[in-house]
């Protein structure tokens, strides 16, 4: 947080645990669904976290698009205080949607022609080229990659269609003696298994105990070998005898010069921690990018923002531009911030700024509490309404109040620094209070049964280097 | 000032920037806003090359630089070694740097370049990001009919949307 600008604090334990904080049992974040909270004065509030411990603080506070909003709860969530699950999984070649129950048995990959290239990882097309197995220019598939121009006739892996490679592949290699011999040993193993879990024996430790399965009790005979059947002493002893792995060459070196199939990608979905509303939820095709669900902080809570500049009316247009939050910090010199605040809702937001106790300055809040309007489109505002501050322009200027337009207004802090810092954080506490859009049907008077949602919610401001 | 000698069916565009003593072969297509610069020496460009637009072949040394035949020097690509044999593949602002020379069928890959005084093997394609180089198995027999489609289709193209250089 060393440039200026305004991160939001979320309560939650998240990945820590249990917090050891003493501050954290009088931070202001209680919800309350009736009301404003009235009974405190400015100066003895603590905020949630010492700004000034910076590991704590980049861990715990984010910019409000990082943040989401559970309605339920009516909660700010951050992303360690979600629970993420799987929305649909997809392949990020072909772009196919793999249904979650083929997702397991194709031990997430792509079942179907996407391949990486084992040199440059790159993607392989499917290519018709010369057979080198087949004499006399038989054309023949086989896959490609176009950066590092290796072709997969280099493993002898040609193959007759140009679809279905992932099958033509399984199929070839059950035919190989490893793979036969893999699979009667498996028959073997689950034929004692279901011989040995009628039994009262204890399984897992019986069957490691002993090289051969328990005869005796599961009256089965001693597995045979269907494929290996002679014994390879020259390779046992050339594998013996081999000073280090480079020199065997095994299985698993010819594996890694196969093309290995691509992993399929997951889409997220986002729920609340306590209870589990979702949060965010994507649409399940690999193509779309918009969310079905998105319940961002944005949506609910006021954007804090140091503007630069703001827009000014016509008349004052013509003067120098007025650049804001540009002076320079100086200790005991007494600057004045501005803070613009923007409403996103659709109903009035009552807005109550309140500093929490910091020894790295004095603020006086010129404006502590004042009413945003709704938001709506541009069209829709009237030029005359808008304020540049000018002080006979009647009833809507009022002290602290710099600007005011649409659904922001923008107030003036006056910050006077204590002590030189790298950075200055101011914390905030925003209460923000409106009324429900949902009114409750089954209640008899539907206006007076409108809740009214209150949300507390911390801010720091950074304001840049203190001389 | 050394001139320009071009074969029958060179297809040279008046826009292409070349200067000094240079010969182009056959069939040749020198696109729009390429530069062929002979500065200190000729530089002898065989046939049925194609080489695309902005490519720069520039000859500081002053024996001749020699491209051979069916040749690809995509966008922006660079030779300024002392050659280069046939049927490669220049990419994307690849690049042969210094003294070095290109063997044939070799694929110089997209921002890719040879070391500075090499001698680049045959069948070499210098790849990736970092880059990498390995030897290809394959024969490069298939490319030949699609370069010769290429050249064939700039052949009818070109010459409707560019001022051409007149052959003697």
């Amino acid at each position: 947080m060393s440039s200026p600008g305004v991160l939001y604090y979320c309560p939650c334990s998240g990945c820590m645990g249990a917090d050891a904080q003493p501050e954290e049992a009088h931070a202001g974040h209680a919800l309350s669904d009736d009301g404003r909270q009235t009974d405190e004065t400015h100066a003895e509030i603590a905020p949630p976290l010492d700004a000034s411990r910076r590991p704590l603080t980049t861990l715990r506070t984010w910019p409000l698009e990082k943040l989401y909003y559970c309605d339920d709860c009516s909660q700010v969530r951050c992303p360690h205080c979600v629970i993420d699950e799987p929305a649909g999984y997809h392949c990020p070649n072909c772009l196919f949607d793999v249904p979650t129950a083929s997702v397991r048995s194709e031990k997430n990959c792509c079942a179907r022609n996407c391949f990486q290239c084992p040199v440059c990882t790159h993607v392989l097309a499917v290519v018709e080229t010369e057979s080198i197995q087949h004499s006399g220019g038989r054309t023949c598939f086989a896959l490609a990659c176009s950066v590092c121009l290796w072709d997969s006739r280099e493993i002898a892996w040609e193959f007759e269609k140009p679809t279905g490679i992932s099958a033509q592949i399984e199929r070839a290699r059950a035919s190989q003696p490893a793979a036969r011999e893999y699979a009667s040993l498996l028959d073997h193993w689950r034929a004692v298994q279901r011989a040995a879990s009628g039994a009262t024996l204890p399984p897992a430790p019986a069957f490691k105990s002993r090289v051969q399965p328990a005869a005796g009790a599961a009256g089965l005979p001693s597995y045979i070998a269907t494929c290996y059947t002679e014994p390879d002493r020259e390779h046992m002893a050339a594998l013996l005898a081999a000073k280090d792995a480079t020199a065997v060459s095994s299985v698993d070196n010819m594996r890694r010069r196969e093309p290995q199939r691509i992993r399929l990608h997951m889409k997220l979905a986002r729920r609340c921690r306590t209870c589990h509303h979702i949060l965010i939820k994507p649409e399940s095709k690999a193509q779309a990018t918009r969310f079905k669900i998105q319940l961002m902080a944005a949506n609910f809570l006021p954007t804090i923002t140091l503007p630069p500049m703001l827009p000014r009316t016509r008349a004052a247009a013509a003067a120098a531009p007025e650049l804001l939050n540009a002076t320079p910090l100086r200790v005991g010199v007494t600057a004045p911030v501005v803070l613009r605040f923007a409403n996103p809702l659709y109903t009035e937001m009552d807005v109550d700024v309140a500093v929490g106790r910091t020894d790295a300055a004095l603020t006086d809040i010129l404006a502590p509490q004042f009413t945003l309007p709704p938001f709506a489109e541009i069209w829709e505002y009237d030029e005359d309404e808008e304020d540049g501050g000018s002080p006979d322009s009647g009833p809507s200027t009022r002290r602290g109040i710099v600007h005011q337009h649409g659904n922001r207004i923008a107030i003036r802090l006056d910050v006077t620094p204590q002590a030189p810092a790298d950075s200055l954080t101011l914390p905030l506490r925003i209460t923000c209070t409106h009324m429900d859009d949902l009114a409750d049907i089954d209640a008899p008077d539907l206006n007076a049964s409108r809740r009214v949602v209150t949300n507390v919610v911390w801010a720091y401001v950074s304001l840049g280097t203190v001389n | 000032m050394g001139r320009l000698h071009l074969a029958p069916q060179a297809l040279v565009c008046k826009n292409a920037i070349i200067e000094g003593d240079v010969q182009i072969g056959n069939g040749t297509v020198v696109h729009v806003g390429a530069s062929i610069i002979a500065k200190n020496g000729p530089i002898i460009i065989g046939s049925n090359n194609i080489i695309s637009e902005r490519a720069v072949i520039i000859n500081h040394n002053s024996t001749p630089l020699m491209v051979g035949d069916y040749n690809l020097l995509e966008t922006e690509s660079q030779i300024e070694g002392r050659g280069i044999g046939h049927k490669n593949v220049i990419q994307v602002r690849g690049k042969v740097v210094g003294q070095s020379t290109l063997g044939n069928n070799c694929v110089v890959g997209a921002m890719c370049a040879t070391d500075p005084d090499e001698n680049v093997p045959d069948n070499t394609v210098l790849f990736g990001n970092p880059q990498a180089r390995r030897i290809r198995a394959d024969n490069n027999n298939e490319h030949l009919a699609i370069h010769m489609k290429h050249l064939e289709y700039i052949h009818e193209m070109l010459p409707r949307y560019n001022h051409i250089i007149e052959a003697e």
